[in-house]
Order: structure tokens, then C-alpha cells, then sequence
């Protein structure tokens, strides 16, 4: 009789690997990958990461590592992350009896067979990855998600086992020793703040938290760590897990490489990102139903601050880039002070469903109003030629300007768009 | 290029012909356009696995890769006795076809007419196997 069982399958430590998969020069050595606008660090190689440079870290404190170390810096090449990404995650659903994306990294796969069978397909996954994508997977195999989770860390933290762990087939002793050993915090789902609380309590590892009373967690804190205590007694009971990048909400929020301080210029932004967040709906066939939009000044900067912030109950649920992009643009001009320093700037879209609010029609079934109708239908063509061309290739006002405005993201260390873009394929030597 | 848009009547486009009725008599091809050649379905086995890569210089001439083609390569193909492939040689990235002589391997060229033997020491790394190349003709 074959069992199903989960699996936790990941890239390790993603942004750098994609850029080690076309740039050889980057491997063996230490490399960081750095935010928007070339602010922090937000991904960190093996290498990076013994040299003690934390996540978050400013560009302008690791700079020296650059000459000492033979650090290599890079800029977020989102276009090629998110190709590579994509790639992974189309290979993975050829393994599995089913796939959830967890991140742009992550996945859950179920796989079946019994646990030979299972470790055997655990380390094709990895192969498979590493020969025709080129980046390095960590697998962790187990009964549940939080200990497929669990599994995953081990393979990664211990690299005899060459990148695949099967909790089940795990020496006990050893098994034993590491939830006796990992703190709690490093459980999926328990944060920061739960961690403190549980200390306080005396569930300290992971495996306190296992033995733990499922009803006093209940009690105390919530269902959702319940239930996490169920799983790590090997119990199913998490889910279909959402993507993380929340689901509830589509946010195009950014730093601007120079400051915007103008009517004019805000405007700009608010139409772009709102273009962005609703062509981002459509492709994901889902309407919002609330509109934000952000500005703020540099928290570092002296004098005055302002941080304008609005929201919009819209109409009905739409993904209408025209609508938004002038609900934007109108509520941000009510807000920001012209002549302050804006350095950041952001549309969120939440309120989300699957289906358009109901449109008023008329005793014939036609639209009440044959100028919103047909706003409709230039929003429906803008979507369909940015889903098929790509989110440059045409928009609206300012957004089908083909040179990138001033404010747009800083990123100076960037690599080329080896997969999206035919003017930066990487060049070989015949 | 310049001269190829001179030629086009204006409005026209170079996407597939698709057969358009302006009047009430509808084309008896309608039902059978299925959207024309994807030349993805021809050149792209598996879009997982496959990269484009842009070529310069003329030592694979041989192989019927020029100066400025780019060339499709598919990572999840075994290379072979003869395989023209990508390869990374000490840090550089290379097209050359793939020699397998007993237990030596070399990579040939137009450069020479006996294959660069791997010596202990080299770093080689094959990042994949070449399938097509799109040459340009004009």
C-alpha cells in the first residue's frame, strides 16, 4: 500500500544561485544580492553569509568586503529571478500528486510510494533541478508540512546527506537530538513573539513545542499553533497554503532612486503602479475591491516628514487599470505637500475576490453607461497585450513611456535579463 | 531592416495571415485556422529546461554557427561523442564540440584541427548541449 507524503522543496539561497547559473565567475566566492534601489542586502551567498554579513545589512557597510573578500554585489534582477523561479516550479509538477507554491523559492510537493521509494524521488527532484535549471535544491520529506519543513532545515544544515532528508528514515537518536536541540522559533509558523511567549512557558525546542498540551496552546494562543503542534506529532492538518507573498493583497510599493517632489512626477508613479497591480490581477483572475495608495519621505532625513496614506472603497470589485489608475493618481494629490522630498511610493490593491462585481444593466441587458463600457473594453486590450508582450509593451499615459522615468529603481549592480530580454542574452565565444 | 519597412504598404504587420472576411461571406478556411506556425513547438522541446545564448566569433563556423547567431541549448540532453555544446573552460564560456577519446576528453574547434585535450587542472563545466541555431542569413 503506498503512502502519500509531503514534501518541502527549495532553492538554495535563490537570488544568488540564479546569478551563479549564467555568471561563473560568481561561484566559489562570496556574493550578496542587494534590495530595491540597491538599499540592503537581501539574499546572501554560503560564502556571504561566513564572512558574518547579515540580512538587511546597507550596501554602504559591506562595500570594504568587496576588496578584502572578493565580494560580489548584485542587483535584484527580478525578471530573471522570477523566469528561474518559474522554471522550477513547472519542473516540480511533474513529480508531484500535487503542488502548492509557497514562495518564489518554496514549494510543497506530495509524492507516493513507500519511503525508499519516496528518498529515491526526493534526490530525481534534486538532480533534476540542478542539471536542467542549474540552481541547488534542498528536499525534506515527512507525514506533515511543518515536518516536511523540519526535514528540509536538516538536509540543509547538514550537507552528508546530500540535499534530500526523509524525516521518517532519520536514526531516531539523531532525530531526537535535533528537536531537542533547534530552538522553537525555527518551527514553521512560529514567530519571533510566539517564541518569546513559549520561553516564558518553558517550550524552549522543538521538541517541547511537539510535547506540548495541543489544548493549553489552543488556549493560549491560537488555533493556527494548534495545529502546528498537531503536525509536529505527525498529524495533517494544515492545508492548501497561499502563496506567501500573502494573497490577500497585490502591492506594488518601491524606494525611488531620486526623490519625487512634484505633482506631475507623483502622478506618474501612482499611474504606473496602479497599471502594475492590475495588470498583476488579471493575471492571477481576481478583482479588488479596495484601493491604497503610500507615499513617504526618507526616515532619515532632517525637517518635516510626511507619509500620505489613503484608501479607497472602489466602486466594485474591478482590476480596471484605467479606474485605478486615476483613483490613485486623485487620492495621492489630495495628500502629498509638493516640495517634499518623496523618496517611496506604493499602490496596494486588497479586498480581493474571484469574481467582477455585478455591472448595472438596463432592461435590454446593455450597460447603463456606453462610456464606462467602453473604458472596459480599453482596459480588457491593455491586459491582454501586456499579459502576452509583456508589462512594457504597452500602457497608458505615462506608463507607455519606454524609457524608464527618472524615479525609477536604482539598480546599478544588476545583471543582464539573460532569459527575458533578447538584447541581454549572455554572449558565448565560438 | 529600413529597407524591409519601406516595402511594407503601411498598417501592414509581419504576424501570421489570417484570413479576414469583410464582407457578409465568411472565409471556408475560418474553421481550420488554428493560429498559424508556433515556431516555439519547433524549436523549444522542453521550456524548462531551455536557454538562448548569443554567439560571437567565428571558430564553429563548421558547425553551422556564425558570428551574431543565437543558439537555442537544452540543458536536460546527455552530451555525447560529438555534442556541440556550451561549455565553461576556466572561467570562460565556449561553443566547441564535445570529443570523447577513451578516457580523454577534448573540445573542438575551428581553431585548430586536433581537438584542446582537458588536462587535470582545468576547470570544465558543461552548462548544456545545443540544439538549433537560429543563423542569420541577411
Amino acid at each position: 500500500m503506498s503512502a502519500d507524503h509531503v514534501s518541502l522543496v527549495d532553492v538554495n539561497n535563490f537570488y544568488v544561485a540564479c546569478e551563479r547559473a549564467f555568471d561563473y565567475s560568481l561561484r566559489n566566492r562570496p556574493v550578496v544580492v542587494l534590495s530595491n534601489n540597491d538599499g540592503c542586502v537581501v539574499a546572501r551567498s554560503q560564502e556571504a553569509k561566513d564572512l558574518g554579513i547579515p540580512t538587511g545589512e546597507p550596501f554602504f557597510k559591506i562595500q570594504r568586503y568587496m576588496d578584502s573578500h572578493n565580494l560580489a554585489v548584485r542587483s535584484s534582477n527580478y525578471e530573471l529571478y522570477g523566469d528561474m523561479s518559474a522554471r522550477v516550479m513547472e519542473l516540480l509538477g511533474r513529480f508531484g500528486t500535487w503542488h502548492e507554491v509557497y514562495s518564489i523559492d518554496e514549494s510543497f510537493v506530495g509524492l507516493e510510494g513507500n519511503l525508499e521509494q519516496v528518498r529515491s524521488t526526493a534526490a530525481q527532484i534534486r538532480a533534476a533541478i540542478d542539471k536542467t535549471i542549474g540552481v541547488p535544491v534542498c528536499v525534506g520529506v515527512s507525514s506533515t508540512k511543518t515536518l516536511a519543513k523540519l526535514a528540509n532545515h536538516i538536509a540543509k544544515h547538514n550537507p552528508g546527506l546530500g540535499g534530500v532528508c526523509v524525516q521518517q528514515l532519520m536514526d531516531p537518536e539523531v532525530l531526537g537530538s535535533i528537536m531537542n536541540r533547534v530552538p522553537v522559533t525555527d518551527v514553521w509558523g512560529v514567530g519571533r513573539k510566539t517564541g518569546a511567549k513559549l520561553a516564558a512557558m518553558g517550550i524552549e525546542t522543538i521538541a517541547d513545542l511537539q510535547a506540548a498540551d495541543p489544548l493549553a496552546i489552543r488556549k493560549k494562543f491560537s488555533v493556527v499553533l494548534q495545529r502546528t503542534v498537531f503536525e509536529l506529532n505527525g498529524q495533517r492538518c494544515i492545508g492548501p497554503v497561499e502563496e506567501r507573498a500573502d494573497r490577500g493583497q497585490v502591492m506594488f510599493t518601491r524606494s525611488f532612486s531620486t526623490p519625487v517632489r512634484t505633482y506631475e512626477a507623483m502622478e506618474e508613479v501612482m499611474s504606473i503602479y496602479a497599471q502594475k497591480a492590475a495588470s498583476r490581477l488579471a493575471s492571477e483572475g481576481r478583482y479588488a475591491s479596495l484601493l491604497t495608495v503610500t507615499a513617504g519621505t526618507s526616515r532619515f532625513a532632517r525637517g518635516e516628514a510626511s507619509f500620505p496614506s489613503a484608501q479607497v472603497r472602489l466602486p466594485r470589485p474591478t482590476r480596471d487599470p484605467i479606474l485605478l489608475s486615476k483613483l490613485a493618481i486623485a487620492a495621492m494629490r489630495d495628500l502629498m505637500q509638493p516640495g517634499m522630498d518623496y523618496v517611496r511610493g506604493g499602490v496596494i490593491l486588497s479586498g480581493l475576490s474571484d469574481t467582477p462585481g455585478e455591472q448595472q444593466l438596463d432592461l435590454f441587458g446593455q450597460n447603463v453607461d456606453p462610456a464606462a463600457q467602453e473604458q472596459e473594453n480599453v482596459s480588457s486590450v491593455v491586459q491582454d497585450i501586456s499579459l502576452r508582450f509583456g508589462a512594457k509593451s504597452i500602457g497608458l499615459g505615462h506608463a507607455g513611456l519606454a524609457r524608464s522615468p527618472e524615479w525609477s529603481m536604482k539598480r546599478e549592480h544588476i545583471s543582464q535579463r539573460y532569459t527575458t530580454d533578447w538584447d541581454e542574452l549572455l554572449v558565448v565565444r565560438a | 531592416m529600413a529597407e524591409d519597412q519601406e516595402l511594407m504598404p503601411p498598417g501592414a504587420t509581419q504576424g501570421p495571415v489570417q484570413a479576414v472576411s469583410a464582407m457578409g461571406f465568411p472565409s471556408p478556411a475560418r474553421d481550420y485556422f488554428d493560429g498559424g506556425l508556433d515556431l516555439n513547438r519547433l524549436l523549444v522541446r522542453d521550456r524548462v529546461s531551455t536557454f538562448i545564448m548569443r554567439v560571437s566569433g567565428h571558430a564553429m563556423q563548421s558547425a553551422g554557427i556564425f558570428d551574431g547567431d543565437e543558439v537555442i541549448v537544452d540543458r536536460s540532453l546527455s552530451v555525447r561523442h560529438g555534442s556541440v555544446v556550451i561549455v565553461n573552460l576556466n572561467g570562460q564560456m565556449l561553443v566547441r564540440r564535445w570529443q570523447i577519446d577513451g578516457q580523454q576528453v577534448g573540445l573542438l574547434s575551428d581553431e585548430s584541427p586536433l581537438p584542446v585535450i582537458l588536462a587535470e587542472g582545468d576547470e570544465v563545466s558543461v552548462f548544456g548541449v545545443i540544439t538549433r541555431c537560429l543563423h542569420h542569413v541577411r
